[in-house]
């Protein structure tokens, strides 16, 4: 890979999690929260499904650019913000840009997407290059 | 005095009260485990290799952010009907509210290796009413710092938890 420059844009890339995976997390991460694997108890809170964990949002964003930067890269700092829910099987596309790059620092701005363009999160990821 | 009203009361009486919660001692199969539910392969086989020559095991980058509890847990009877301990939630016990994250800031300082004792120290930061599109929430900052036995800072997360009425309540939107 070229060295990064600001406006780089990191191939977007589709994705969704399945009910099994959200199962897994929440059961390795002790989540016990029922709107994560019991969809009669998210639909009483108003979600069509299960729903994604805030945490796995982050978890595979930071995945996403990390693997994006290559394995000389390491995370320094991830920062999220959940814009609407994401729930079991839904069609996801993560996303993410070039901010800034100051020496071995790279500042990337990155999302997850639904099937309509909308944000579901946003958030920033700060790499270090080794 | 609304659940809203409530849960803004007890938020304010425990900001500022750090709690340190002990995480026990870190292992490759935790991480190992951690990796599995992210379908992450390699990492078990790297982590595995490592520890056969060895060689120090880091955790996975958002091991100790993304778990949420480190307490042995209680049994299902004392769980509160959305599923959590009451712990993880003190201040919303009882209430007739839901609640979503709303996001968080990771910070990784160092990256805890296996064999690693891990303290996590918690405090409730802020609390604030505010008002959305779908009605009034409650905003709960929350900070959490993770350190190893000799006081070495390894992660530290700043999260907010937004906490609604429940759909069922009369205030609800």
């Amino acid at each position: 890979m070229n060295p990064p420059v600001a406006g780089d844009i990191c191939p977007p890339q589709r994705y969704t999690h399945s009910t099994v995976q959200l199962f897994r997390f929440s059961a390795v991460s002790w989540n016990s929260h029922r709107i994560h694997y019991d969809a009669g108890f998210a639909a009483s809170e108003g979600f069509p499904d299960v729903v994604v964990q805030s945490t796995l949002h982050g978890e595979t964003l930071t995945r996403y650019a990390l693997a994006w930067a290559g394995p000389n890269s390491r995370l320094e700092t991830v920062s999220w913000r959940n814009r609407t829910t994401a729930v079991a099987d839904e069609p996801l596309t993560w996303t993410g840009t070039v901010q800034t790059v100051e020496g071995a620092h790279v500042s990337l701005e990155v999302a997850v997407l639904k099937a309509d363009g909308s944000p579901c999160v946003t958030g920033t990821v700060q790499l270090a290059l080794v | 005095m609304n659940a809203l009203d409530e849960v803004l009361t007890r938020a304010r009486s425990l900001v500022g009260r750090w709690e340190d919660e002990d995480c026990g001692t870190v292992t490759v199969k935790d991480f190992c485990r951690y990796a599995a539910a992210l379908n992450d392969a390699d990492y078990i086989d790297r982590a595995r290799k490592r520890e056969a020559t060895g060689e120090p095991v880091e955790a996975p980058a958002l091991f100790l952010a993304a778990t949420m509890s480190w307490e042995d847990g209680p049994p299902e009877r004392e769980l509160r009907p959305d599923g959590l301990a009451t712990r993880e939630s003190p201040c919303t016990a009882g209430l007739p509210v839901r609640q979503v994250h709303g996001g968080q800031t990771v910070r990784l300082l160092k990256s805890p290796v296996a064999g690693c004792r891990v303290t996590a120290s918690r405090a409730v930061t802020s609390a604030e009413r505010k008002q959305g599109r779908s009605g009034a929430f409650v905003l709960l900052g929350l900070t959490t710092r993770f350190t190893s036995a000799d006081g070495t800072e390894l992660t530290a997360v700043d999260e907010t938890i937004v906490v609604m009425e429940a759909l069922d309540s009369p205030g609800a939107a």
